[in-house]
């Protein structure tokens, strides 16, 4: 009985494992392609290449602009982390401290941004901004990617600072500390693993994200690393050897980081929806 | 005075209430006045009262990709959280390599939506495409097909390379469902010898409602707005198979610069959006209850 058991979960694993494979085939392929000449996938459209060469790579490299996008999306990245992880836990702690009705209210306004498409907000964002001077610059960018982040690090913070215990505020509430610098002293130095987890958060929703950049942004050297991508691969007439290689160079910072903090962003982000 | 003490920390959500009204609040009321116009995106608006709407209402090309965006948004939910709830049912009976399996499903939510639709654009292009060559080599050259290029596959097509994208995800809130249903509870069914099946229709299936809501509600919000997959795949074709609302809102606004039509057409969206999560959060959060 025992026995029998052990073979059908070894046999169920086995199952799950190929499964799973088959779900990473296209990731497999994106690499494998990316390594083949246009005339080697007409011969061999599936199979390993003949030879590792790194051709449609550097001549990838060279037209995509890849480095300064890169930093341009790094750059925007630290930014808005800074900037939603201030405002945010800065709003977060009166909402997680207090219930009365304009606490209930701000949730409310919060819910409000959490749940509105941006296509809704996209073109009044892009006349306000054409019209103050924000279209085409850093700032812009960087402000509405903090807009759309906000509301999500708000309940993030709230919820993390609930769990933080009142009697480490009490100390320094008798040495009549004001509110801000117990926000400062207190509770800000412990809010390092919710920041963390936000961060990640951040980095992969400014560096995936297509739609802000594309409407926000015409200056080649301002582009992150996805409209750079998009640029260079264009619409028409798709080259197999300019998109793999493409495709490869965009995802290969994030999923290099996702190998490091694999449970951390997986749990994170599951926290983050189921809050 | 000392009610006033009591409210002055609320200053602290200052910097966030000017965000939130600045990005959220008087870009939705802006879009609500101009969609009641003719805005070009210069010069001045005029007033044409209800006529942007009556136009979203009365071309089939609008009501078309209203249903398209529909039937894009059932596809994905249902297909999406059968197989994540599928993968998260098979990986909880399997611990030595649930993390694994966990972290190797989630891979491609790490990916942009311009990566996955280049990706796969290619993987489904009749030329030399990965699909039509794995069929080949199979032996099955009957099926191949032109899969983003005819009208009747295209929009499953890219479903499923949306549904590709985000099963990892859903899969993730799965298990973490499963984490929280109580161990002796599984324990005791074990030994009253329910068989796994049993187990997973009348015990897991009723205890994952939290997760069914979650799953459901943030795919549906997803899916309704999608507009990345259509654009770089098949940009809206062929003959409109493809064209979702927020592809018209794109194309209003920087094909034609319509600015008030496509702010009424995003008005109309917001609505739907509203209205669907509301009517699912009602059933979803009923059906948590009876359990």
């Amino acid at each position: 009985m025992k026995l029998k058991r052990h073979v059908s979960t070894w046999l169920l694993s086995a199952v799950a494992l190929m499964l799973v494979a088959f779900m990473l085939l296209p990731v497999l392929y994106m690499v494998i392609m990316s390594f083949k000449s246009g005339a080697e996938i007409t011969q061999n459209p599936l199979g390993l290449p003949a030879s590792l060469d790194f051709g449609n790579y550097i001549n990838a490299l060279s037209k995509m602009n890849y480095l300064r996008s890169v930093f341009n999306s790094i750059g925007i990245t630290l930014s808005v982390t800074v900037l939603v992880s201030f405002i945010g836990a800065l709003a977060a702690y009166p909402l997680a401290r207090r219930t009365n009705p304009l606490a209930r209210a701000l949730v409310l306004l919060m819910a409000l941004g959490l749940s509105t498409p941006n296509f809704v907000t996209i073109t009044p964002i892009y006349v306000i901004f054409r019209d103050i001077g924000l279209l085409d610059t850093y700032l812009g960018l960087i402000l509405a990617f903090t807009a759309l982040n906000l509301p999500l690090a708000v309940f993030f913070y709230t919820s993390f600072i609930r769990s933080i215990p009142l009697e480490l505020e009490e100390a320094a509430r008798l040495d009549n500390c004001s509110d801000f610098r117990i926000f400062w002293h207190v509770i800000r130095p412990l809010l390092g693993p919710a920041t963390a987890t936000l961060s990640l958060f951040v980095m992969l929703m400014v560096w995936n994200d297509f739609t802000y950049p594309l409407l926000l942004l015409t200056d080649e050297s301002k582009f992150t690393v996805m409209i750079s991508v998009y640029r260079f691969v264009g619409n028409h007439n798709l080259s197999p050897s300019d998109l793999f290689p493409a495709a490869v160079l965009g995802s290969l910072p994030l999923l290099i980081l996702f190998i490091f903090f694999q449970r951390r962003i997986v749990s994170g982000v599951t926290a983050g929806a189921v809050k | 005075m000392r009610t006033l003490r009591r409210y002055r920390i609320f200053l602290f959500t200052l910097p966030a209430i000017l965000v939130i009204g600045a990005f959220f609040v008087y870009p939705i009321l802006l879009s609500l006045r101009l969609s009641f116009t003719d805005f070009t995106g210069v010069g001045i608006p005029n007033d044409v009262g209800w006529k942007n709407y009556e136009r979203i209402f009365t071309r089939s090309r609008y009501l078309d990709a209203f249903t398209t965006t529909i039937l894009f948004t059932v596809i994905v939910v249902v297909v999406q959280t059968a197989l994540g709830l599928f993968f998260a049912a098979l990986l909880h009976r399997l611990p030595a390599v649930r993390n694994l399996c966990r972290a190797a499903l989630f891979t491609p939510a790490m990916m942009s939506f311009v990566i996955v639709g280049y990706v796969w654009q290619f993987i489904y292009s009749p030329f030399n495409g990965g699909l039509n060559s794995a069929l080949a080599a199979l032996g099955l050259e009957s099926l191949q097909h032109n899969w983003i290029g005819d009208p009747n596959t295209a929009l499953i097509a890219v479903a499923f390379a949306h549904i590709w994208m985000f099963t990892g995800y859903t899969t993730a809130i799965f298990l973490a469902g499963y984490a929280a249903i109580p161990s002796d509870l599984e324990e005791a069914s074990k030994l009253e010898g329910a068989r796994s099946w049993q187990r997973f229709r009348h015990i897991e299936v009723p205890l994952l409602a939290p997760s069914f809501t979650i799953n459901i509600m943030l795919s549906t919000i997803g899916t309704l707005k999608t507009f990345e997959l259509p654009f770089i795949m098949t940009r809206g074709g062929p003959d409109g198979a493809t064209r979702t609302l927020s592809l018209h809102i794109i194309d209003s606004l920087f094909g034609k610069y319509k600015f008030g039509f496509a702010s009424a057409l995003s008005i109309i969206m917001l609505l739907l959006v509203v209205l669907v999560a509301y009517v699912q959060n009602r059933y979803l959060r009923s059906r948590e209850d009876i359990t």
